[in-house]
């Protein structure tokens, strides 16, 4: 799997009741968006109506530099879905964002050769995947090792 | 029951269908609930005329009103549902029968749970469309085993519980279950070997860490105290429940506090609060193991183990009911016996207290039930012989 080549599972983008449309809009600006409550500054993922620490309604949004580390991680071996069964096993990881206020983020390892288990703490760079067929459409937030992505690695 | 026990209610009947591997039961799921109904009525010697309430969890499809209908019941007067999707509300939906009997409400309400797949979709879909926004879809998860996996991993790697538990705790189950004349998987021998040849689901767990999916109906009559004496059942009382979204839980995206426990920990503290009692004085659990990993945190949870302990405590000898100090789903469980979400768990609590498992603890007093790990609401009952 590379950075092209990644797929999701079935359409993804913004919900129905349009919520999270900031995060998608920041992907396709090529930057990471999460939602920060503009009164006390809270970091607040899943995106949420209401700040859930000082009730401010409609929480902002900020930018997050996309670097993180591993929380936690699996390697998925099971084809539960079409569109992974060529990319199988692949490695999803729970990235802590030490820019957020710790909070976590979900994303695929891109350079996963298949046998280096990630570790938990280790550094891990974004990259942002351009929307195509294989993405629905949407661009995707995708992760490698180290500080810093270069997509040619990826 | 904030502070104190339930008093005056009770399981007084349990019924079932059975277990068919899914997709091939001879009924629908509401076909499957009207027998699981009729049977516990039976058990409980009550006409089913007589059942007023209807209470399910999750994401059951198979609703009160219509279930009365079907068995003709007199009237239905009490018709709920657990929200939060899975199995975290196997407890729950006891408590909200409670609730029912207690404000007066209903009299008989049957607690239950049914599925069919040829007609209802897989459980694990039903849970997975519930969860699975897109921010999960765009990183290749869509299955409830890879969020526990993610749990499980952070519990092995940072918590320090070691993942040999996770094998003790398959391995308890299909023991359980090979006594077991009903257990879809009664004939696996789950050994060492087949344990470590068998193929990776999501990391860390194999094909014996997960939960079948079966289609079945399970059914609990709940009513007080003074009715089951009048029934003549066997009743066993339901001496607390402890439902539970803690702050900072919930639908969160993988952010919730606490993110290796099963979600427990008040729930634990508010069961033992009202009743006194303590870890140490369950006699019997029934752990739902949708993944095993889960069910550890589940009994970590509890207090039954600790971080530091569990290598020592959950182990295969020890959740054994023959001689084991801390013995779990001695029906066989979701791994080994059966899965519709949980349900049969719930019937498992009850008979342990009875006295009439086919893996029976002896001298049982008190049953620990607990409920879907990791759901966003969850859930756990203690059930007894006695008053609290």
């Amino acid at each position: 799997m590379d950075l092209h080549s990644a797929p999701v599972i079935g359409d993804i983008g913004p919900r129905p009741d349009g919520l999270d449309v900031p995060f998608w809009a920041g992907l396709a600006e090529g930057r990471l968006l999460l939602q920060r409550c503009g009164a006390c500054a809270t970091w607040i993922w899943g995106p949420q109506w209401v700040c859930p620490r000082c009730r401010t309604l409609e929480p902002g949004w900020d930018e997050v530099p996309l670097r993180g580390t591993v929380y936690s991680w699996t390697r998925t071996w099971q084809p539960f879905v079409p569109s992974f069964k060529e990319h199988l096993p692949y490695v999803t990881l729970l990235i802590e964002l030490p820019d957020a206020g710790g909070r976590r983020i979900l994303g695929l390892l891109i350079d996963d050769d298949g046998t280096t288990d990630p570790v938990i703490g280790e550094d891990v760079a974004g990259v942002i995947q351009p929307a195509s067929d294989v993405t629905s459409g949407v661009p995707v937030l995708r992760w490698t090792r180290g500080r810093t992505a270069t997509e040619g690695d990826a | 029951m904030i502070d104190r026990p339930l008093r005056g209610v009770v399981v007084a009947g349990i019924g079932e269908t059975g277990y068919y591997k899914r997709a091939t039961a001879p009924q629908g799921a509401m076909g499957l609930c009207v027998r699981a109904v009729l049977a516990a009525c039976a058990d409980a010697g009550l006409d089913p005329v007589d059942v007023d309430g209807f209470v399910s969890y999750g994401d059951d499809d198979n609703e009160g009103p219509d279930l009365a209908t079907a068995i003709g019941a007199r009237e239905c007067r009490w018709s709920s549902v657990v929200w939060g999707g899975g199995g975290g509300g196997v407890a729950g939906a006891l408590a909200q029968a409670a609730a029912a009997i207690l404000s007066g409400q209903a009299e008989h309400v049957v607690v239950l749970r049914g599925h069919a797949e040829a007609a209802g979709g897989r459980l694990m879909s039903a849970v997975s469309d519930y969860y699975m926004s897109a921010h999960y879809r765009a990183h290749g998860i869509i299955s409830p085993a890879q969020l526990c996996a993610l749990r499980t991993r952070r519990m092995i790697d940072a918590d320090g519980v070691p993942a040999v538990t996770m094998r003790a705790v398959a391995q308890a189950s299909y023991t359980h279950a090979a006594n077991n004349p009903g257990a879809v998987g009664r004939d696996v021998i789950l050994d060492d070997e087949t344990y470590a040849a068998s193929r990776m689901i999501a990391e860390p767990y194999r094909l014996y860490d997960c939960s079948r999916e079966n289609d079945g109906a399970a059914a609990l009559l709940v009513t007080s105290a003074e009715r089951a004496a009048a029934l003549g059942a066997d009743a066993v009382h339901v001496i607390a429940v402890a439902q539970s979204t803690p702050a900072g839980w919930g639908q969160t995206i993988e952010n919730e506090d606490d993110y290796t426990s099963g979600g427990f920990r008040l729930v634990a503290e508010r069961l033992w609060r009202a009743t006194g009692r303590g870890p140490d004085d369950v006699d019997v659990t029934q752990v739902y193991e949708n993944f095993t990993g889960a069910a550890v945190a589940s009994l970590i949870d509890h207090g039954l183990a600790t971080a530091a302990t569990a290598g020592d405590v959950i182990r295969l000898d020890n959740l054994l009911a023959d001689g084991g100090a801390l013995p779990i789903n001695t029906a066989g469980g979701n791994v080994g016996e059966g899965f519709v979400h949980g349900i049969g768990l719930a019937l498992e609590a009850v008979r342990q207290v009875r006295g009439t498992s086919v893996n029976q603890v002896p001298g049982a007093e008190l049953s620990l039930l607990i409920s879907g790990p990791a759901a966003p609401f969850v859930s756990s009952a203690l059930l007894a012989q006695a008053e609290a």
